[in-house]
This record gives structure tokens, C-alpha cells and sequence, in this order.
């Protein structure tokens, strides 16, 4: 059997199928349905500084081969995160990485220096600079790169564990926020965030969605992800976690020739929370068959033409 | 909750627009709470169609799961073409249930209306004694027969079966007492003139809401619905909004506002 661990910075994870924030809870929820100690690390719902209510409803509609959300960081912020989860956290086999939203540097800082205060076992932070769908997600310093670069700096400063910035595809030139992080300090990125879509409906003439527009996910936003990884992967030196649509080991491979080192399941755990866990054991089959001691030599590798 | 291939077992139009279909699905009945309780259905394999359906369950009958719905879409369509024999992936049972319908001195009015029949049909089954009022728009949406001796009461917008009128109709011409539960599944405006009703009456009622789910088991955030100030309940974070998928479908009616 091939192995599966990966490096990302300093830190080992046992396999590089993570699942993706928003599409998980905080990771304590469904025992019934996934075993959560096989998945290579859990990617919890965005924190903010104070807890928030979220969007009204609509949230949620779907679309060809994918759906659109706004749900609008409905989150039960970070002191009760502290209080309730981090002590879960702590009894879990598989690692956390928790996900911070903010809308000024010092609410990210806030936040960040509230959990790095209490001991806890949580691997690292993916910082979302690139929530589409309220005006507090971070979307300024996602699509800036001075803002992006003074964010992980910043943060840079108030923590030794995993500094990971979540990317936006919904920028002029993902390469150059992904060269900000990188210059920041951050040990890695992630991309992609959801691409803004929105949805109507012909009959009501109605918005499916309360915001308006929200954030397009699953198979339908691959190939944009794809792109924007393998865009980075040329870019920067730093690790690249893929998101984006991966419903299978097939899309896993592909995410990872185009020079992903590990990736984000999202959508696909709202139709299957176990999902997960099935792509992993594809994924070890396919490196039996291919007789791979692991994904390094793929990382990165697609053919292109020119 | 389980997650699991169903085969079906018989799937056939009932009435105009309104199918029946009996799924075989032991885990997902064997794991059953009550009525109110909802399944999630996905098309087929393929992700064209990647959010689940969620449908509530008429009815379970040792390890089957049966489930009315109506044609509304691509989604439901595909459904219609399912054969004997072909496996649905389902997962369930989700979702609370409805309470105190057998209670000493409870007196049941069940009220369904379109497609929203299905948990109340389920419910009735379930109740010692209860008056079921079923609403649809004309006679050709309705399987079953008006018999006011059985207490079952149907209402028709144009009067072509039952009642000329809607449930609302019929419901204002009942009796009710201090020991009168409503019980209501139905479009949207329905339950929001129910719970008018049964605010101005001080009538006890248990709604069950609709609500577009991306996940319904609370990953996904995405299916709440208001609820009235004061009204923590267990999964949401907060006071504003309560996941249907979670806390509901079943709501009592000061509980919840509608959008």
C-alpha cells in the first residue's frame, strides 16, 4: 500500500484528503454516517471574532451540476469555539486546521490570538479572504495584494503553526494574491473558494438566492479550479491545497497533477458525508494499480502542450 | 441516519401531477422515529444533479418506505421513470417528529394540502382518533374519497369534490375545543393562514415547513427558517434562524416566522 502522508510546512498529515470548510460543521457532527479519524485533516466552518446569525433564507439553490450558496458565515464565533470544540478537538485522532473570516486585520488577529492563548491540539489556520457572500468576508484583502501580503505577515507574527490563505478565483490574476501569501509568510495556500454565481428563477422572475448572488460550488466550478491550481503551482514555491468540485479519485489525480499537494473534499460531503473516506480508498487503489509509493511524483505533473 | 440503496418497489401516479412511489429500504426503517420524519433521495449517480430531494414519508410498513410526490421539475420527472426493481440512494430517516396527537383528551385535526399530504396521511395512520381535512386545487388531485362520516374532509378550490373552498374553509366550520391540536403539511400561504388561524383561536399547532436543504443532516446551514424571539433550540447557533433539517420540520406554530 502506498503512502499517503504528506508535508505541508512542518507539520505531517497520514493522508492528503482534507475536507473543506462550511461543508463539514466543526467535524463533531454525523458519527452515523463518516468515521471522521481516516480523513488527512478537518477544515472547520469559518470564525469569526463575535458569533453571527447568518443570511436570510434563501441560502441554497442548485444549479447544473453544482449549487449556489450564501450562507454568510453563520458561525458561533470564536469564544465558544474555544469553550466547546477545542477540548473535542482534543480527544480526536484527526487533525484540525481551523478556518478564521474577518472583516479588519485585527479582527483576524483577535481571533487568531484568543486560540493561540488557550492550549489546544489544532494543526493550523486557513485564513478565508475570499468569502463572496457578506460584506465581512474578507473579500477586500482577497482581492488585493498589498492587503493579502500585510494579513499573513501580520498573522505571520502570532502563530508557528500552519498559516494557510484561502484563495478567491473571483480576482483578475489569482497568481498574484497567491505570491502575497507566499511573500507574507504564509506555509501554504488553498484554492479555490467558490466562484460567484447566481440563480434565477424564469417562472417567479425571482433571485433563488436572498443576496443575490452567492457562491457557485461542485463539479461544475472543476476545471476553474483546476486552472487556478495549476496557475499557482507555477507561481509560488509553497504548497497548494486543491478545492473544487472533487467528487472522486479521478478529480483527486487530476487536482493533483495540476500541482496540488493535498485537497479539500467540499460539496460532495452535503450528498454523502462519507465521502471522504470512499475517495481515499479509490485514491490507494489507484496508486496500487499505478504501482506509486505515493502522490510525490504526480504532484504537478499534467502534460500540457506548450 | 443511514444512507442507503433502496429498491423500488412499486412507483405510480395517483393523481393528476401526483405520484406514490414504495421503496424497500430496512436500514432507513429500521432506524424510524415517528411521523414527520423525511427521507433524502438523490436522481441517480451522476452529479448533474448533485443536492438530495427531500421528501416526507407517507408511510412504513416493516421495510418499506413510501413516499408521495409531485411533478414539479427535472428532478421529480426522473423520478416518475424509476421501475420496480431500480434502486434509489436514500438517506434518512431525518428530521423530528410530530408530538402529542395520541395525548389523553387530544383532539387531532390533521390538515394537508397538495403534496404536503404525504406526513399528515402518515400521521393519521398513526393516530388513535383524528378529522383529516385534505385541500387541493380540483378534484383530479385528489386520491381518496370525501367521507365526513370517517372525519375525512376534502376541499377543492373549484368544488369539483368535497368542500367548495380551501382547508381553511373546512376548518372554520369544525368544532374545536381547548383540547383541538392542529396538525398541518402544505404550500407555504396555508400554514401561514393555519397559524394565523391558531394564533387568533389560541389553538395548539404543530406545522411541518418546507425548506430547500443542500445536505439535511447540518452541514450545509443552508435550510433555516426564523424563528420566533426567545426560541434557542439545539442546532443552530443562535437565536434568529433554526435549521429545518435539525430542529424541524415539524415546528409548533409560535415558534417559527414565516419569510
Amino acid at each position: 500500500m502506498a503512502d499517503l502522508s504528506i508535508k505541508i510546512g512542518h507539520t505531517t498529515f497520514k493522508n492528503p484528503i482534507f475536507v473543506a470548510s462550511g461543508t463539514f460543521g466543526y467535524g463533531t457532527d454525523n458519527p452515523e454516517l463518516v468515521d471522521v479519524s481516516n480523513i488527512g485533516a478537518i477544515v472547520t466552518k469559518s470564525i469569526t471574532l463575535n458569533p453571527r446569525e447568518g443570511n436570510p433564507p434563501p441560502r441554497i439553490v442548485e444549479t447544473p451540476s453544482g449549487m449556489i450558496n450564501s450562507i454568510g458565515l453563520a458561525n458561533i464565533g470564536v469564544e465558544k469555539y474555544i469553550s466547546e470544540l477545542l477540548p473535542i478537538y482534543e480527544v480526536m485522532d484527526t487533525p484540525i486546521i481551523m478556518n478564521i473570516a474577518g472583516s479588519s486585520i485585527t479582527e483576524y488577529i483577535d481571533v487568531m490570538k484568543k486560540v493561540e492563548a488557550v492550549s489546544s491540539n489544532i494543526v493550523g489556520y486557513e485564513i478565508n479572504i475570499s468569502c463572496p457572500n457578506v460584506k465581512e468576508g474578507g473579500m477586500e484583502f482577497g482581492v488585493d495584494c498589498e492587503m493579502t501580503e500585510k494579513l499573513t505577515r501580520e498573522l505571520r507574527n502570532f502563530t508557528d503553526r500552519l498559516l494557510i490563505m484561502k484563495l478567491s478565483p473571483n480576482v483578475t490574476d489569482i497568481t498574484a494574491i497567491a505570491k502575497s501569501s507566499e511573500n507574507g509568510g504564509a506555509d501554504a495556500v488553498s484554492a479555490i473558494n467558490t466562484v460567484v454565481g447566481m440563480s434565477i428563477d424564469h417562472k417567479t422572475k425571482k433571485s433563488n438566492i436572498y443576496t443575490t448572488y452567492g457562491g457557485l460550488s461542485g463539479p461544475a466550478i472543476k476545471p476553474v479550479g483546476l486552472a487556478c491550481v495549476h496557475k499557482v503551482f507555477n507561481a509560488v514555491k509553497i504548497p497548494i491545497i486543491g478545492i473544487g468540485g472533487m467528487v472522486s479519485s479521478h478529480d483527486v489525480i487530476e487536482y493533483i497533477l495540476a500541482g496540488s499537494c493535498a485537497v479539500q473534499i467540499g460539496t460532495a460531503n452535503y450528498r454523502d458525508p462519507g465521502i471522504a473516506e470512499k475517495i481515499l480508498n479509490d485514491l490507494n487503489d489507484y496508486l496500487d494499480e499505478q504501482n506509486l509509493n505515493s502522490i510525490t511524483s504526480l504532484i504537478g505533473a499534467v502534460k500540457t502542450y506548450v | 441516519m443511514k444512507i442507503e440503496q433502496a429498491i423500488v418497489l412499486r412507483n405510480e401516479q395517483i393523481a393528476h401531477g401526483i405520484w406514490r412511489m414504495s421503496l424497500v429500504a430496512p436500514d432507513v426503517a429500521s432506524a424510524y422515529v415517528g411521523p414527520g420524519q423525511f427521507i433524502s433521495l438523490l436522481t441517480d449517480d451522476s452529479w448533474d444533479h448533485l443536492v438530495r430531494r427531500p421528501m416526507s414519508i407517507a408511510k412504513i410498513n416493516e421495510d418499506e418506505v413510501d413516499i408521495i410526490y409531485k411533478i414539479f421539475g427535472d428532478v421529480t420527472d426522473h423520478f416518475t421513470k424509476k421501475c420496480p426493481g431500480d434502486s434509489m440512494n436514500i438517506l434518512g430517516p431525518l428530521g423530528n417528529v410530530f408530538t402529542d396527537y395520541n395525548s389523553e383528551f387530544a383532539e387531532p385535526i390533521l390538515i394537508g394540502g397538495g403534496v404536503g399530504l404525504a406526513p399528515i396521511l402518515n400521521l393519521y395512520d398513526a393516530c388513535e382518533k383524528a378529522v383529516m381535512i385534505i385541500g387541493a386545487r380540483s378534484a383530479d388531485e385528489h386520491f381518496l374519497n370525501h367521507k365526513p362520516d370517517n372525519s375525512v374532509y376534502l376541499t377543492t378550490d373549484d368544488g369539483t369534490a368535497g368542500i367548495e373552498g380551501n382547508v381553511l374553509t373546512a376548518l372554520k366550520n369544525m368544532n374545536l375545543s381547548e383540547n383541538t391540536i392542529l396538525f398541518a403539511c402544505g404550500p407555504e400561504p396555508m400554514l401561514i393562514a393555519i397559524q394565523n388561524y391558531a394564533d387568533e383561536y389560541n389553538i395548539r399547532a404543530q406545522l411541518s415547513v418546507e425548506s430547500y436543504m443542500g445536505c439535511g443532516v447540518g452541514l450545509c446551514q443552508g435550510c433555516v427558517i426564523e424563528r420566533q424571539n426567545g426560541q434557542v433550540m439545539k442546532h443552530s447557533y443562535h437565536e434568529k434562524y433554526s435549521l429545518v433539517c435539525l430542529d424541524g420540520p415539524v415546528y409548533e406554530c409560535d415558534e417559527i416566522i414565516f419569510g
